[in-house]
């Protein structure tokens, strides 16, 4: 792989104990190909920079709204407006703010230099059996520079998981998995017209690509999120679970995922619409419904909260 | 709650309803202050007028223990007190006297570590006053220190805290010998040597070991009276036999070697106490615990007179015992070290001389009696290692995971080596212990404050830096940069910068070691303390007190505070005027003087704060912090202690960051500082990032502080972590922490303490302070109630980033 290989992530989160074994360090990828109307991580929707504006920290100075190009930002009740559409020169007034009041999200890098980053807590990872995740965003829409940087890490010793959806073609799915020790899947839907509602797109990619997963003697976690009005017909529910206990023994785990709303705030602060306008209450004696279904298949099941 | 963290009662043999009502009154206590002792020490001069000092201050202290009030705790198997009840603080007029008289008024209304006080009390000590003053250790300190220290201190540079009006404390007896020996035997060793020596000074000092210990049996004997007494009175059957068992015990007790368990506790809690009331200190400590009373434990669970369960109750007692003594200190003091601290450390785990792990059934049960004792004291602490095992690291995970701060974990890899770098061999170093909070050193073979003679605030000569040595608060100019009498400079370079921090640093640490040495050589009269002396080596072979040279190793250590604050600084400065020249340095120090108020300065501030932080895992920043570091640890070899040559095998000067809440107060003396730091508040604590300043969560901050010189910081090197309760929750998370622990091992980390509780539970905890008397936070090295804190301190708590463990 050339140096020129780079790569566009948000965060580097250490210290992540809930992606995969032990301690680990999640790279956060930019850009995801499906568009889940309850993704908390709007801000890695697309690859590119984005600017988020936290209005509780703008104290009214004026010196955004002063050199925005265009009269893009005014002043709102709270915080600043910002015509996205209009504002050439965002980074700039991002820069002049005196309370950093507004966060850049986004950055490239080249692998090499993320293996580097990753590999500062190598003694947390083999004391604890931990390694790393590539979550996003899909960070499979980056394929070859993740191959890169798992090859990398892989020649130190690295446990590697990835946390994906899965919807790309499966020779390139192909490559990556060879390349990693651990998936952690997302199965959203059984039926179609649900996963297309509800992210939209088709889930047949998702369906096949996991299929032949667990035929290359990989641990798999499968990821089963519950949001309630949306995927959370139970039987397709059912249908799901039985899906997964058709994988076979590769899947050594179902983590039930609640809905939370951390992401909901990031919506207005990158001034795109929230798909979920509503309130969502998680209904935790269904959570416990779906557990015990996949118990009673065979399947190791928890909820995670 | 559940009493036990692991613990599994194989029989009905702890009281657990007993411990609860012990524990709720400890829990509940309030502060007093009594005047018995001071009144008796009075008495007791009065009479030995022109006698040698050392002698005058051994039969005073048999004087004493003849005559102060005892008593034994309603449903306590331990006993032994230093002043009239429960949680009453005795006085040291010797030490200093004027203080306690200007605050007589004003013990009940301080917003902090309050203290009652009787009028009948008043009336005592204002009655002795007469009598001490001038003639006090304080006196004698005041009397020799020279302008210059006195600026400094008006600068707000140099502090001195207990050095200069208390004792020095810091003292671990040798429990083996101790427990070995008996106090009679003891005495007659100092007689025979008394009989064989012809040295002055030697003869004193073996006539005074006789009589203090004497005097201790004789306080001993008085428990036996009282125990009959008691016992005759009492209806309930067990007790009634408890206390005929302690009547009977302390007719014998210290005439001989130790008997059993149960007297060994008690007699490490004796002694413990009887330190306390000889001199005035505190840090008075258990040193490694389960390795001095293992053999005992041992040996009469195979004579079958102990269960398990028995052994835990009488620990647990004993721990809890702590709770009842108490210090009291200038308000002025307080501030520095707040909520009650005696820092009595106990210390389990760790290797043993040989190198071998010596964890064993004892470091166990001492974290489940921790558990049960729930109080601040004793300063629990544990020393870990590649080999200690998975279990105990995880029960003391669990220990840690009730909120309560203990145990602080100590890496055994480093700090031996950090001692064996002092010259200190393998086998001692190996044999290494806490003594008070975070400073460590061999017990009974150490003398003197490993740390904490004085403190020096970075932060302030950070901001001299700053203003070419002149004070902006107090206009006071002790030393300019550019030889000009006002405080403007301009430093063309980040090199000029760093030599202006350099030139500071020697001439306020030059400083500061000339005001340890006119405290020391005061305390080497007025701390004489023949009772701690005979039990550390070498003051037996040598004939001389502990404070006079009779110690083996004399390795003292002042306390540094704020290098975080300072290398934070540089960094800024180093990035934003020099290396990117965004910024001028008149724009920066006019923003600093504004407290960043105002357009302009608070884009600055902006710029600033987005600057590299310690703790982060930025080497651009963290070398600049161990440069910093460097600079102070290249000054030591120059400085000598009082003693040096004089008896101890090795003299010498090594560093800590053990700060107790002095980063606090310091603060407030410190304006605005380069790394966005607003004037007046607090500096770092120890070597833990700057509140607020590590984004990262608990690796970064490890691998921060890996970079600094861990093992040179030979004093302690102090990391505070605040994790949320939940992110230990559930076995799970509680494996991933126990990991965490085993990296810091690796990682080379010196020492690591833990806050685990959430904002909301702190703020509350402010809020509603009658409903959090159980809350025992980390303060610095020593754990508080919370509720005790002066508010200044609880807001440096609260906010101590918190680290969460995933997203
Ligand atoms: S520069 Fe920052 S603080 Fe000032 S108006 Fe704009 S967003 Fe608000
Ligand atoms: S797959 Fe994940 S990142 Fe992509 S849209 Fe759905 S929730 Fe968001």
């Amino acid at each position: 792989m050339s140096d020129e290989n780079k790569g566009y992530i948000s965060t580097i989160q250490l210290y992540s104990t809930k992606d995969g074994p032990g301690i680990r360090s999640t790279v956060f990828f930019m850009g995801c190909n499906l568009k889940c109307k309850w993704c908390s991580n709007p801000e890695l929707l697309t690859p590119d920079i984005k600017y988020m504006h936290f209005e509780h920290k703008c104290i009214h100075c004026g010196a955004c709204v002063e050199i925005a190009s265009n009269h893009s930002i005014t002043f709102a009740e709270k915080g600043c407006r910002i015509d996205r559409q209009m504002c050439s020169n965002l980074a700039e007034c991002a820069e002049i703010c005196p309370q950093n009041a507004y966060e850049k999200i986004g950055f490239e890098i080249s692998s090499e230099e993320l293996v580097h980053k990753i590999m500062r807590d190598k003694e947390f990872y083999s004391v604890s059996n931990g390694g790393v995740t590539f979550s996003g965003g899909d960070s499979i829409l980056q394929g070859d520079f993740i191959i890169d940087v798992a090859q990398r890490l892989h020649a130190q010793g690295i446990h590697i998981a990835l946390d994906t959806a899965g919807n790309i073609c499966w020779e390139k799915m192909k490559a990556i998995i060879e390349n990693v020790d651990m998936v952690l899947y997302d199965i959203k839907a059984y039926a179609g017209e649900i996963h297309k509602i509800c992210t939209a797109v088709d889930n047949t990619l998702i369906l096949s690509n996991i299929k032949h997963i667990s035929k290359m003697n990989k641990d798999i976690i499968i990821r089963m999120i519950i949001v309630p009005g949306f995927n959370d017909d139970m039987d397709d529910v059912y249908q799901r679970i039985v899906f997964i206990k058709s994988l076979g023994s590769s899947v050594k785990r179902v983590d039930i995922l609640e809905y939370h709303n951390f992401g909901s705030g990031k919506y207005a602060r990158l001034g795109i619409e929230n798909p979920i306008q509503q309130v969502i209450c998680n209904n935790y004696s269904l959570l416990e419904k779906v557990k015990k279904m996949a118990c009673e298949l065979g399947l190791n099941a928890a909820i995670l909260q | 709650m559940k009493p036990f963290l692991d613990f599994v009662p194989q029989m009905n043999d702890i009281d657990l309803k007993r411990i609860a009502r012990m524990q709720k009154k400890m829990e509940k206590r309030q502060a007093s202050i009594c005047s018995e002792r001071a009144l008796l020490i009075t008495e007791s001069f009065q009479s030995t007028e022109g006698e040698d000092y050392v002698l005058r201050k051994a039969k005073a202290f048999a004087h004493i223990l003849k005559h102060m009030s005892i008593y034994i705790e309603n449903d306590s198997l331990i006993f032994g007190n230093q002043a009239n009840c429960n949680f009453a603080a005795p006085i040291f007029p010797e030490y200093s006297i004027n203080w306690i008289i200007d605050e007589l008024d004003e013990f009940h209304q301080r917003s902090g570590d309050v203290f009652q006080i009787s009028e009948k009390v008043k009336k005592d000590l204002s009655g002795i006053a007469s009598y001490w003053r001038n003639n006090t250790h304080q006196d004698e300190v005041f009397r020799n220190t020279p302008e210059t220290i006195v600026l400094s201190e008006k600068q707000g540079v140099l502090h001195r805290g207990g050095i200069s009006m208390s004792g020095d404390g810091h003292i671990v007896p040798k429990h083996e010998l101790i427990l070995e020996k008996g106090f009679r035997a003891i005495i007659r060793d100092a007689q025979q040597k008394l009989n064989e020596t012809i040295d002055h000074e030697a003869q004193i000092f073996y006539q005074s070991v006789i009589i203090t210990l004497e005097g201790a049996l004789v306080y001993i004997k008085r428990f036996s009276q009282l125990a009959y007494q008691m016992a005759e009175g009492e209806k309930d059957e067990k007790r009634k036999a408890e206390l005929w068992k302690i009547g009977k015990m302390c007719e014998t007790l210290m005439e001989r070697p130790v008997q059993n368990f149960y007297e060994g506790c008690e007699v490490c809690y004796l002694v413990h106490v009887l330190q306390m009331l000889e001199s005035n200190g505190h840090s008075f400590c258990y040193g490694r615990f389960d390795q001095y009373m293992i053999d005992l434990y041992h040996s009469d669970i195979q004579n079958g007179i102990l269960t398990k369960e028995k052994a835990l109750e009488i620990i647990t007692h004993m721990f809890l015992m702590n709770s009842s003594h108490n210090k009291v200190r200038p308000y002025g003091h307080t501030k520095f070290s707040q909520g009650y601290p005696l820092y009595s450390n106990l210390m389990i785990g760790g290797r043993k001389p040989d190198g071998a792990d010596g964890s064993n059934e004892l470091s166990y049960l001492c974290i489940e009696a921790m558990n049960l004792t729930s109080m601040a004291e004793p300063n629990f602490s544990m020393r870990y290692n590649q080999d200690t095992p998975a279990d105990l690291l995880k029960l003391a995970a669990k220990l840690i995971r009730t909120g309560c701060g203990m145990p602080s974990m100590f890496n055994d890899e480093v700090a031996v080596r950090g001692l064996m770098d002092l010259g200190i061999p393998k086998e001692d170093a190996l044999d290494y212990c806490a003594i008070g909070c975070v400073e460590t050193g061999v017990p009974g073979k150490y003398g003197h404050r490993a740390t904490g003679m004085t403190y020096v605030n970075w932060g302030k000569v950070l901001e001299l830096v700053l203003n070419n040595g002149k004070d902006p608060n107090s206009g006071i100019q002790l030393i300019s940069l550019n030889g000009r009498n006002d405080n403007e400079i301009n430093y063309e370079s980040y090199d000029e910068v760093w030599d202006g921090w350099e030139k500071l640093l020697k001439y306020y640490s030059d400083l500061a070691v000339e005001c340890d040495a006119i405290c020391d050589r005061s305390l080497a009269k007025h701390d004489a303390s023949p009772f701690a002396s005979c039990f550390i080596d070498n003051c037996m072979e040598l004939g001389k007190t502990l404070k006079n040279g009779g110690c083996k190793y004399d390795v003292i250590s002042q306390s540094n505070i704020g290098p975080c604050v300072v290398g934070n600084s540089l960094a800024a400065i180093k990035k934003l005027i020099f290396d990117e020249q965004k910024i001028t340095w008149e724009q920066l120090l006019s923003a600093i003087n504004n407290n960043w108020q105002g357009r302009e300065a608070s884009y600055i501030h902006k710029l600033v704060k987005n600057a590299p932080k310690f703790g982060n895992d930025d080497d651009y920043v963290d070398y600049i912090v161990k440069d910093v570091f460097d600079s102070y640890l290249r000054l030591l070899p120059a400085y000598k202690t009082e003693r040096m040559g004089r008896g101890p095998e090795i003299s010498c000067y090594t560093m800590s960051t053990s700060n107790i809440t002095s980063y606090v107060p310091n603060g407030l003396d410190v304006g605005s500082t380069p790394d966005g730091r607003t004037a007046k508040s607090p500096l770092n604590e120890g070597c833990s990032p700057t509140q607020g300043t590590d984004m990262r969560g608990p690796t970064a901050v490890i691998n921060s502080v890996a970079k600094l010189p861990n093992s040179k910081v030979a004093a302690g090197q102090l990391l505070n972590m605040r994790f949320s309760s939940g992110s230990l929750a559930g076995d799970e998370n509680l494996n991933k922490f126990v990991n965490f622990l085993q990296a810091c091992i690796l990682k080379g980390i010196y020492h690591n303490q833990f806050n685990v509780v959430d904002s909301k539970t702190l703020l509350d905890a402010k809020e509603h302070p009658e409903n959090y008397t159980d809350l025992i936070v980390r303060v610095a090295g020593y754990c508080a109630q919370f509720v005790a804190l002066m508010p200044e301190a609880q807001n440096a708590i609260i906010a101590r980033t918190e680290n969460e463990w995933c997203m």
